[in-house]
């Protein structure tokens, strides 16, 4: 079984300063869905990742605010302009209070 | 292949004095010769990959399936068994009920999918008809053909009087459809009649339908959760199991090195097993034997193993012994299994997967494109399935297939299986392993 | 709140009802808004309502004007998903990202969702261009639509029918 909050995340290699590059980032996770019961909805704490944070360089450069009408073992793409070598960093947050975070570091050619 | 083991028995799934799941194999010594099937032994596999049969305090009988599969029991149809010797059902007939039947209830049961649903083979009008398949004729013009009732419920009572090797299911012979609900698939049918209202959307028909694109690069852990489940593996493979031995013991540089080339071998005869068996099956009985680690089929601990088992062969072609005399009656009796037609519905794996004849491959069964055996089905199993969220291998997809058919199903590690599994896998020889896949 | 008073409540009762009083009404402000609790987020009253797509696009942009944006916005989905479950979608606005004119959210909606919206992506200039992608749950066949909110206020959409294939021998 593929632990929860196991992280990838894929950075095109060969990039030139300036350049605007695509990441993808997923991350291992249930994204457990309403349950219902004759009809109605179960109350329970459902486990899902419901905010993702990108930073870049340290700097907060995008943020997402996601549901449980996003697939389970979510991806993420999103782009970058690389402006600078440096580490860019994707933090998955759920409600059960887990965070889990992955690196890639941005090299310029 | 196996380097340094220690525990070779004279037997064939003798496994010493190990703790296991299973107490002792039975006909552990291959007796028979080559060209008859194996007997059959105890499964491997986790309780509710077994295909057990469980009798309730009520005395009701109840399928022991995985969690959300349907549970009936289909023990009155054929199955897939070696030993189930039960022919086909002969074609019967009823009576037409004296009323007629009510078009308004046959449509519903047309297109409902407790019962066919019909719309999985045979287009009709209307625009909430979604998503019909290709299989079976377009039905939307049947009413003009004025043909009388009687024929048209003797027809789908049971479609052999009529065809003799036809695939439509005898939904009246096997009780999936009463006289009276037929009656009412009549009536509907004659109101499928006069111009045919023009298509508003290209996608309704399956004749125009786009086929699937599919989801994306299989190899890319960004995208295939399968991938990630591999590297689980990895750590699987130091781990020590608790005969104090690791697979990396014997095995060394994890699967991806220690595996390359394996599984392009498999599903074969191994003398010592007595029977075909593939990845799976060998580390359920290699796995306890060397490390002491049970890895039951179904297991996720066995499904991540044959994930990395296989992806350490990716580029490589399917390299499968197909000649020697075990290996040849294997395949011919996975073959016979391929053509053999089992359960309520009455169908083999060929109605579906084959071209000729009017069969399925390559048409629309509902919203499905259905594969054709010929290009090879195999190598990009284990495969995720992103309608599951989950890891399949191939004895689950297998499995799985039973349940609309109306069958029982058998044990993960059944050697039936296995066989087909090698008649299967003969359509990848010469093709590049290409795992883990990533599928509906 | 689980305490009774009773009229002849010693001093400690009182102290003690009190406590009690304080820590129900701690729990109840956690849970309505402020500082949620980090680990219980999951709740059906911490998620937004089932709703008509039509209450959710009240509700995020109140009223204000939507503009056709099928020109300027590449929205990527299939014609037909093969499940609900799993359904790519990609949305990518040409304009590069620059400090003056950007693309400050793209908000993912489903019309026939229970809750319509998918997904809120928040961008900024750094991002260097407005590309987004992730995978949708769709309850069913529905209308998937793209709204790019610009930094100065403008909305604009992109929208496009999604078939979901439901049922078969495949599972």
């Amino acid at each position: 079984m593929a632990a929860i909050g196991q992280v990838k995340i894929r950075v095109p290699s060969g990039i030139k300063g300036g350049d605007i590059v695509r990441v993808r980032a997923l991350v291992i996770h249930p994204m457990e869905i309403v349950e219902r019961k004759d009809g109605k909805p179960v109350d329970k704490n459902y486990h899902f990742i419901n905010r993702v944070i990108v930073t870049y360089l340290g700097k907060e450069i995008a943020q997402f605010d996601t549901s449980q009408s996003i697939s389970e073992n979510p991806f993420f793409a999103f782009a970058v302009k690389a402006t600078d070598p440096g580490e860019l960093k994707v933090i998955f947050l759920d409600t059960h209070g887990g965070r889990y975070e992955g690196t890639a570091d941005i090299k310029l050619g | 292949m196996i380097k340094g083991r220690r525990r070779r028995a004279a037997g064939v799934w003798r496994l010493g004095a190990l703790a296991l799941l299973v107490a002792c194999a039975r006909n552990e010594v291959p007796t028979a010769p080559p060209s008859s099937p194996p007997a059959p032994r105890i499964s491997r596999a986790v309780p509710e990959a077994r295909g057990d049969i469980e009798t309730l305090p009520d005395r009701k009988r109840r399928a022991v399936r995985y969690k959300g599969w349907p549970t009936e029991d289909f023990g009155a149809f054929r199955t897939y068994a070696y030993d189930d010797r039960r022919p086909e059902p002969r074609p019967a007939s009823a009576p037409m009920p004296a009323t007629p039947g009510d078009p308004a209830k046959g449509r519903q049961m047309f297109l409902s999918r407790n019962v066919g649903p019909c719309t999985g083979c045979h287009l009709v009008r209307g625009d909430d008809v979604w998503p019909a398949g290709n299989v079976g004729p377009d039905l939307s013009t049947y009413g003009d053909r004025n043909l009388p009732d009687e024929y048209t419920f003797n027809l789908i009572y049971d479609p052999r009087h009529v065809f003799p090797r036809t695939l439509m299911p005898p939904w009246g012979t096997d009780g999936v459809l009463t006289p009276a609900d037929i009656a009412d698939v009549v009536a509907f049918l004659k109101t499928q009649k006069g111009p045919v209202p023009p298509e508003k959307d290209a996608e309704r028909n399956p004749a125009t339908r786009p086929r699937p694109t599919g989801f994306g690069d299989n190899l890319d852990p960004t995208n295939n959760p399968a991938v990630v489940r591999a590297e689980s593996a990895e750590a699987l493979w130091n781990q020590k199991g608790p005969a104090g031995r690791a697979c990396a013991d014997c095995h060394a540089g994890g699967p991806a090195a220690a595996m390359k080339g394996v599984a392009t071998r498999y599903p074969r005869h191994v003398a010592r097993y007595g029977r075909v068996v593939g990845i799976e099956d060998v580390l359920s009985v290699h796995g306890p034997g060397t490390t002491g680690r049970p890895l039951p089929l179904e297991s996720a601990e066995n499904l991540d193993l044959a994930v990395a088992i296989k992806m350490a062969s990716n580029g490589m072609p399917v390299a499968l012994d197909l000649k020697s005399p075990e290996n040849a009656a294997a395949l011919r009796r996975g073959r016979d299994s391929f053509y053999r037609r089992v359960g309520q519905r009455n169908h083999a794996c060929a109605d579906c997967h084959t071209k000729v004849d009017g069969k399925g491959a390559d048409k629309f069964l509902g919203g499905r494109l259905l594969a054709d055996v010929e290009t090879g089905l195999t190598r990009h199993f284990p495969t995720w399935r992103t309608s599951q969220g989950d890891v399949w291998d191939m004895r689950k997809r297998m499995q799985w297939c039973m349940t609309p058919l109306g069958a029982n199903m058998l044990a993960a590690d059944a050697v039936e299986y296995a066989e087909l599994e090698l008649y299967l896998a003969s359509f990848d020889v010469g093709k590049p392993i290409d795992a883990p896949g990533i599928r509906h | 709140m689980a305490t009774s008073i009773h009229r002849t409540m010693t001093r400690r009762g009182w102290l003690r009802a009190l406590g009690w009083l304080g820590v129900a009404l701690g729990l109840s402000s956690w849970r309505l808004g402020g500082a949620r609790a980090a680990s219980a987020q999951g709740h059906l009253a911490d998620l937004v309502p089932e709703e008509n797509v039509d209450a959710t696009i009240k509700r995020l942009f109140a009223g204000r004007p939507i503009k056709d944006g099928a020109s300027a916005i590449k929205l990527d989905l299939p014609l037909i998903a093969e499940n609900g479950a799993v359904v790519p979608v990609a949305v990518e606005v040409a304009a590069p990202q620059t400090s003056q004119s950007y693309v400050k959210a793209i908000y993912i909606i489903s019309d026939k969702n229970r809750r319509p919206l998918n997904v809120k992506f928040n961008l900024s200039p750094a991002v260097g261009q407005a590309y987004v992608g992730t995978n949708l749950r769709l309850g069913e066949s529905t209308d998937v639509r793209a709204v790019v909110e610009m930094n100065d206020g403008t909305l604009l959409q992109a929208k496009r029918d999604v078939k979901v294939t439901v049922g078969g021998c495949g599972g």
